[in-house]
């Protein structure tokens, strides 16, 4: 056997890519079976999407056992990425479930919705696995260009191509920073391995203080931080989370966050963690910033997916405490944290999909006065999932907060957890405030017929299983995120 | 005697003053052929004025195209409207650096093959080449300021990609073949039997491209003169519009050598030296370009492009496939 | 290995030489009258209308996008003809997993209608 074969041979393990493979296949199969499809009709290409979520779900389940290593070292299935799988799987399900009446009720039944979210998951999942800068920065350009397009579906829709338009130039933008950051590292180290940076970086301590290596770390951090939404390049967040189709804006704030998270919680901590006191002493101040910018101009807010887009924001802040700690409990509480809110803010928006009207124009406070009575059921699932985005005790959002800030303490960033929780206390306003409307403001005019259709149900009761299952008994899946860590 | 290095460096001159003269010459005296031969196929007697049979006609074609004034439309960019013929003469000119045309020489006791320059990868060269070629087409026709230059540029653009994407696809199995992207060593690969009869999918594939790159009938939509006057060149005279002209007919040329020596088997041949062979192919190709001009209508823009992605691009892909599972049952 | 190229870069100096000189002579030799009504840009005869630079049909775009997708196809084709027999069964499996990735594409387009012309 040739020797350039065996070289290939030997480095390409199927087994290591196997849930993004069957993704991609199932999105390819989709795009030619919507072109056979007649016009308009997405019905069909949305079962075919969940039921490919569903196939990639068992694969991404059986990566939980011994890691799997392929191409070169270029790709780690391991259980910190089958974990994030995970939360990637269940923000692309949620979202499916709850497009297929939005998009006739908007009037953009366009097939290509599912294979791009498809392909948006399986960009996340190359990033949450891949051990190479230059892997993850595949994902992370098949995750955006997915997302531009989505975020910019809706083409007669001025606020729509506004998203798509916005998100596509600074995203590209932040794309190119992190390109430069990834180039300026290697040029330091000679590779763009992660672990081998790590590698390097701990046997030449002389090279931590070289400017190049900080301005490397600097620029993947922005890169990073403008993915996740975090200030002070927060700045497209609402425009792109308001322009967007309501469950796209779901997915943008749920899925692709955890993917920036964990891509940039596995270069930190494997490839950056020479730097780590530069690296933590910059993201407390922009932990606390994002937390701060978010919440307080949430309260703000009178467009209740406008209002969520900047509490997404401070929800990111939160993230990014437990990645200051950089423990244990921290970082798989970042996990935790990611698949919480995965689940209460899904649901919250998926209540929405079911409030709004075609165009979207009644989805403000005043739209939801009363809305708890008149429609008792998507009250009470709202209520449940603020209280969660709140962080009040038996839900997911307290357990998942508690472990960030527990492992901000363990960690000795006392203030961090203060100003953290005296966050939340802010928060309580606007979520609250969304609560009096719906409760205890009388209509302003009749609501007409609303009919709950079952794939949006479906996701609400998902989702708030979800929240109550990890708010009562986190223990098993917080057991679980810490036998994902890989430190 | 002489140090080694400069005989190499006559011998490079005598062969770059050779292709140089050979290709300038070859393509006025083809401008000559296709009017001479047009004639004959139209009834008419072509021209026969200048010199005996015509013959001095490209001279004088010369003369007078540098007697002609020379002006740059208004508002038209002038720098582009400068540089644009200069391209499309340029990469065809250079184009001609990396074919062989002929075998191996033995002259002052040395080996010297008929070849300007023999690339390792003389092929993606030629490749780069026609690419950069359509630059010239893209300026001149913006930078005219007209708007039948623009159309027809415009046209030419797509026309000109869309039949390189088949024209590249049609070169791997060649490739595939050969195993090198040397041109020398293609045509050594065929010594035996051209690859026209091992792969006569790849080989009209790229004869219908090479047809539609050189923009000619039935290709020749670009510059449909009763429809946009003369396309991207139309506000261009006097030697700008020449080197066009001459750029246009030296890439006919180069074209056919193409032709010859990825498909044709280059200079191989019985009997006669191997230079005459490769002319005799050129010439014969170069005809079947004036034949094709003088008996074909032209495409609608629409079939034009249709035929390109529809029908070509799909067989050379096919072929690809083809050719390389039947390579590897041979290897066994 | 550079000095090969030394030949092509001789005879791009010709090349470029060549076209400088010839539009330079001609410039000198040619006559020049300029006046308004010859530099206007030709159309029939007629003074002209609007402006040239309009903007262009959106097939166009389409096809020049459609042309990097797949020339860049043809470009991956290339390394692997050339090592063809070193990369033997199991290349061919890749570049057929490739090429029908690809026409998973060419068909999408085909059946979107980016490749019609009315």
């Amino acid at each position: 056997m040739d020797n350039l074969m065996q070289i290939a041979m030997q480095n390409v393990n199927y087994g290591s890519i196997m849930p993004s493979l069957v993704l991609c296949i199932f999105g390819m199969a989709l795009l030619l079976i919507n072109v056979f499809l007649p016009r308009g009709k997405t019905t069909p290409a949305s079962w075919i999407a969940l039921i490919g979520l569903v196939v990639t779900a068992v694969f991404a389940a059986r990566g939980w056992g011994d890691p799997q290593f392929g191409f070169a070292g270029h790709v780690a299935l391991d259980k910190f990425a089958s974990f994030s799988n995970i939360i990637f799987l269940f923000s692309a399900g949620l979202t499916i479930l709850m497009s297929d009446e939005y998009l006739q009720r908007e009037g953009y039944p366009i097939g290509e919705y599912y294979p791009l979210i498809l392909f948006a998951t399986a960009g996340a999942m190359w990033m949450a696995s891949g051990t190479d800068m230059m892997t993850i920065f595949l994902g992370l350009e098949v995750l955006s260009i997915s997302l531009y397009i989505l975020a910019g579906m809706f083409r007669g829709q001025l606020r729509s191509n506004e998203a798509g338009l916005k998100y596509f130039l600074l995203g590209a933008f932040s794309t190119g920073f992190l390109v430069y950051g990834i180039a300026l590292i290697y040029g330091v180290s000679g590779t763009t391995n992660v672990a081998d940076i790590g590698m390097y970086l701990k046997s030449h301590p002389a090279m931590l203080g070289n400017p190049m290596t900080i301005a490397g770390m600097l620029l993947i951090s922005v890169g990073f931080l403008f993915k996740i939404g975090a200030a002070p390049f927060h700045m497209w967040a609402p425009d792109v989370y308001q322009g967007a189709p309501t469950p796209i804006t779901a997915f943008m704030s749920a899925g692709p966050k955890a993917a920036a998270l964990v891509a940039f919680v596995r270069i930190l901590i494997l490839g950056l963690d020479g730097l780590q006191g530069d690296w933590t002493s910059l993201l407390w101040v922009l932990a606390v910033l994002t937390m701060t910018v978010g919440n307080i101009i949430a309260i703000n807010q009178t467009n209740i997916k406008r209002m969520l887009a900047y509490s997404s924001i401070s929800h990111a802040g939160y993230a990014l405490v437990g990645l200051v700690a950089a423990n244990q409990i921290g970082v798989s509480g970042i996990l935790f944290y990611m698949l919480a809110y995965t689940f209460m803010n899904l649901g919250a928006f998926a209540v929405l999909v079911l409030a709004g009207k075609k165009g979207e124009e009644n989805l403000t406070l005043e739209g939801f006065a009363g809305f708890g009575f008149k429609r008792p059921f998507l009250g009470v699932a709202m209520s449940i999932f603020l209280i969660s985005l709140m962080g009040i005790p038996t839900t997911a959002g307290f357990a998942g907060k508690f472990y960030i800030f527990a492992g901000a303490i363990k960690a000795g960033y006392i203030w961090l957890a203060v100003l953290g929780v005296l966050n939340s206390a802010v928060s309580l306003y606007y979520y609250l405030r969304v609560m009096v409307y719906m409760y205890f403001k009388e209509p302003a005019e009749d609501y007409g017929w609303v009919t709950l259709h079952a794939g949006a149900v479906i996701s609400i009761i998902i989702s708030v299983v979800g929240v109550f299952y990890l708010g009562l008994i986190p223990g098993k899946v917080m057991e679980m995120a810490r036998m994902a860590l890989f430190f | 005697m002489m140090p080694d290095w400069i005989i190499t460096a006559i011998l490079v001159a005598i062969k770059l003053g050779f292709v140089l003269a050979l290709l300038l010459t070859g393509a006025a005296y083809l401008v000559l052929a296709e009017r001479k031969l047009l004639g004959r196929m139209q009834l008419r007697y072509g021209p026969n004025r200048v010199g005996p049979f015509g013959l001095m006609q490209p001279l004088a074609d010369a003369v007078k195209l540098l007697m002609k004034e020379d002006f740059i439309p208004a508002q038209g960019d002038k720098v582009l409207f400068f540089i644009a013929p200069g391209i499309a003469a340029v990469t065809a000119l250079i184009t001609f650096a990396v074919i062989p045309f002929g075998p191996p020489l033995r002259l002052f006791g040395r080996e010297m093959p008929l070849v300007v320059c023999d690339l390792n990868i003389g092929l993606l060269y030629f490749l780069g080449l026609s690419s950069l070629a359509v630059y010239g087409i893209a300026l001149g026709g913006w930078a005219s300021n007209s708007k039948y230059a623009l159309l027809g540029s415009i046209r030419a653009l797509a026309q000109l990609i869309s039949y390189e994407l088949s024209m590249g696809l049609s070169i791997v199995p060649v490739v595939l073949m050969a195993r090198s992207f040397s041109l020398t060593e293609i045509v050594n690969a065929q010594t035996h039997i051209p690859f026209a009869l091992l792969n006569p999918p790849a080989f009209l594939v790229f004869l219908i491209s090479v047809l539609a790159e050189s923009k000619r009938t039935p290709f020749d939509i670009p510059e449909a003169e009763n429809e946009i006057v003369a396309g991207f060149h139309t506000e261009y005279s006097g030697m700008r519009f020449g080197m066009f002209f001459v750029g246009e007919y030296i890439n006919v040329i180069i074209l056919s050598s193409m032709v010859t020596v990825l498909f044709l088997g280059g200079w191989h041949g019985p009997l006669l030296p191997g230079i005459v062979w490769f002319f005799g192919k050129v010439m014969l190709i170069a005809f079947l370009f004036i034949w094709t001009r003088g008996t074909l209508p032209r495409f609608r823009y629409d079939q034009l492009m249709h035929f390109g992605w529809k029908v070509l691009v799909p067989i050379a892909l096919l072929n690809v496939v083809v050719t390389g599972a039947i390579l590897l049952l041979l290897q066994g | 290995m550079l000095d090969s190229y030394l030949p092509i870069i001789v005879l791009i100096g010709i090349a470029v030489g060549f076209a400088i000189c010839t539009t330079i002579f001609s410039r000198l030799i040619g006559q020049k009258k300029p006046t308004e009504v010859k530099l206007a840009p030709y159309e029939c005869g007629m003074p002209p209308v609007g402006s040239a630079r309009e903007r262009m049909s959106m097939k166009f775009y389409i096809i020049a996008m459609l042309f990097i997708v797949f020339d860049i196809e043809a470009v991956f084709l290339y390394p692997w003809a050339v090592m063809f027999k070193k990369l033997g069964l199991f290349g061919f499996v890749e570049m057929g997993v490739f090429i029908a990735i690809l026409l998973v594409g060419y068909i999408y387009v085909w059946k979107k209608g980016a490749l019609e012309w009315e």
